[in-house]
C-alpha cells in the first residue's frame, strides 16, 4: 500500500524520511561493503533488486474480481536479510514511483519506513522466532510455517504502519489519532487482510519450490540449515 | 517496456537536461504542497496539465492510465475524512467540516501527483541514474541501481512469458491454481535471475571485467536560459497564489 505523492503534509513527509534514513544508510553501507569484499556480488545484487521489483508487480487475486500486488517484502527479507532489504526496498520504491507511479517522491521516506524497514524486520523477526519454536518439527514443515507467518505478518505490519502514518497526518476531529487509525485501518483492511494471507501462501509455495530446485542458493543465503540439507535427499524436481 | 519509460524516450523534452525538468516539476511540486490548496493546487495542476499536453507532448491515454491507481488511493484516503468516529453523535458520524479537508487534500495530492507524473513521463531513468553521483550518492550504490534498472526489463519480460505459458496451461482459472502459479512464477524467476547474473558475470570476466561497469552517458548541455525558463512558471504560480491570498 503506497502513500501517493503529496498526500502527507510536508512536515510529516520530512519526519518519516528522517526516521527511515538511518536504516537505509546502514543498508547501503552493508551493500557497498558486500560489493567491496566480493565484486562478484554486484551482479547478484542487481538480479536480487530486479527480482524484488518484479515480485511486487505480480498480480494476485484479492477481493473477488479485483487484482492486487503483493509487497514481496517478506520473501525479500527472508532471502536477503533486513539491512540489505532496506537498501533494495528503497531502490524498488524509487523505481515504482518513477516507472509505475506507485507511491511518490516526497512520500518516499514514509513508504520506505513502512515497506523497506518495518515490513522486513517484522518478517525476519517472526521468521526467526517461529523457526526457533518449531525446531523439533521436520525441516520443511518448520520452514513452511515460519515463512507463512513471516510473510503475512510483514504484509500486515506494513499496512498497520501505513494506517498509522495516515492517522498521524490526519487525526479525527472527535477522537484524534486513535479514531483516525481505526478509520484508515478499516477502509484499507478490505483489501489488505486477504492480501496478507494470500501473500503468505504464495511465499510458502516459492520457498518450497526453491528448496527442491535451488538448494545451493538457499544454503548460501543461510535459509536452509546445513545439517538438514545434508540429511534430506535433493530431488532435482523441475519447476 | 513500461509505458511511462517508453513515453519518456519519445518525449520532446528528452533532450533537456534532467536538472531543468527537475527544477520545473520540483518547483511546481513545492507550490502544490506549500501554497494554500485554493488557488495554489488548482493553478499548479492547470500549469502542469498545460505543459504536459502542450510542449511536453505526453500521450493523454497513457498519462490517465498511470494516474488512475494513485488517484484511487487519494480518493479512498480522502473518503475517511468525511466521517468522524467516537464523537457524541454516535460511533460513526458525518463530519460537517470533513468535506473541506477532504477536498483540500484531494486537490493538493492530485496536483503533486501530476508534477511527479510529468517528470516521469519526460525523463528516461537511464539518463537520470548516472547523474545521481552528482548529488552525493556513493558510486557503488549508483552502479547497483543502474544494474537493477538494466536487469529489470529482462526479468519483467521473463515473468510475462512464464505467466503467458502458465495461462496457456489454465494456470489462472481458479484462485487455488492462481496462488500455485504465482508461487511457481516467483520461484522460477529467482532461479533464472540468479542464473543469468552468474552467466553475465562469467561473460564479463572473460572480457577483462575489473569491477567497473562503464556505460556511455549522453552529455546534455545545461543552459542558463533553460534553467531560468524552467524556474519561471513555479515562481509565477507561487506569486499569483500568494497575491490572490493577500488581495482577498
Amino acid at each position: 500500500m503506497h502513500i501517493a505523492e503529496g498526500f502527507l503534509p510536508p512536515a510529516h513527509a520530512a519526519a518519516w524520511t528522517a526516521a527511515a534514513a538511518p536504516f537505509v544508510i546502514h543498508g547501503v553501507r552493508s551493500l557497498t561493503q558486500a560489493v567491496r569484499a566480493n565484486p562478484d556480488a554486484k551482479l547478484l545484487l542487481g538480479a536480487s533488486g530486479a527480482f524484488c521489483f518484479v515480485l511486487s508487480a505480480l498480480k494476485i487475486p484479492s477481493v473477488t474480481g479485483s487484482c492486487s500486488h503483493p509487497t514481496g517484502v517478506g520473501l525479500g527479507a527472508i532471502l536477503f536479510r533486513p539491512p540489505v532489504m532496506a537498501a533494495l526496498g528503497t531502490i524498488t520504491l524509487l523505481f515504482q514511483a518513477l516507472l509505475l507511479a506507485h507511491g511518490g517522491l516526497t512520500t518516499l521516506g514514509a513508504n520506505v519506513f513502512s515497506m523497506a524497514v518495518v515490513g522486513p524486520w517484522v518478517a525476519y523477526g517472526v521468521y526467526r522466532l517461529v523457526r526457533a519454536l518449531t525446531g523439533a518439527l521436520p525441516e520443511t514443515t518448520s520452514l513452511g510455517l515460519a515463512v507463512f507467518c513471516g510473510a503475512s505478518l510483514a504484509s500486515l505490519g506494513t499496512y498497520t504502519v501505513t494506517s498509522l502514518q495516515l492517522a498521524l497526518a490526519f487525526p479525527d476531529a472527535q477522537s484524534g489519532v486513535p479514531g483516525a487509525f481505526a478509520k484508515f485501518g478499516a477502509v484499507f483492511s478490505v483489501t489488505q487482510i486477504p492480501l496478507a494471507i494470500i501473500e503468505g501462501l504464495i511465499t510458502v509455495v516459492i520457498v518450497r519450490l526453491l528448496i527442491t530446485a535451488s538448494r545451493s542458493d538457499l544454503l548460501r543465503l543461510g535459509i536452509l540449515r546445513a545439517d538438514a540439507a545434508a540429511t534430506e535427499p535433493a530431488d532435482g524436481k523441475a519447476v | 517496456m513500461l509505458a511511462i519509460d517508453a513515453a519518456a524516450y519519445r518525449s520532446p523534452w528528452r533532450r533537456l537536461h534532467p536538472a531543468v525538468k527537475g527544477i520545473f516539476c520540483g518547483g511546481l511540486l513545492v507550490c502544490a504542497l506549500a501554497l494554500p490548496a485554493w488557488p495554489g493546487a488548482a493553478l499548479t495542476a492547470a500549469v502542469v496539465l498545460a505543459a504536459a499536453f502542450g510542449p511536453a507532448g505526453v500521450p493523454p491515454r497513457a498519462f490517465a492510465r498511470a494516474a488512475w491507481v494513485p488517484l484511487g488511493f487519494i480518493l479512498t484516503g480522502a473518503v475517511t475524512l468525511l466521517v468522524s468516529v467516537g464523537g457524541p453523535d454516535g460511533a460513526v458520524a458525518w463530519d460537517p467540516d470533513g468535506w473541506q479537508r477532504a477536498a483540500e487534500i484531494c486537490g493538493r495530492a492530485s496536483a503533486a501527483l501530476l508534477c511527479q507524473l510529468l517528470f516521469a513521463f519526460s525523463t528516461p531513468l537511464a539518463e537520470l541514474l548516472p547523474r545521481l553521483t552528482r548529488i552525493g550518492l556513493p558510486s557503488a550504490l549508483v552502479e547497483i541501481i543502474a544494474l537493477i534498472y538494466r536487469m529489470l526489463f529482462v526479468t519483467l519480460d521473463t515473468a510475462r512469458r512464464i505467466g503467458l505459458g502458465q495461462a496457456g496451461r489454465l494456470g489462472y482459472t481458479s484462485r487455488r491454481a492462481w496462488i500455485r502459479s504465482v508461487g511457481a512464477l516467483g520461484a522460477t524467476l529467482f532461479i533464472r535471475s540468479y542464473d543469468r547474473a552468474r552467466r553475465m558475470q562469467r561473460g564479463l570476466e572473460c572480457r577483462g571485467y575489473t569491477g567497473d561497469l562503464r556505460v556511455l552517458v549522453e552529455s546534455l548541455p545545461l543552459r542558463a536560459g533553460q534553467v531560468l525558463a524552467a524556474a519561471a512558471p513555479p515562481l509565477l504560480v507561487a506569486s499569483t497564489a500568494l497575491g490572490y491570498g493577500v488581495l482577498l
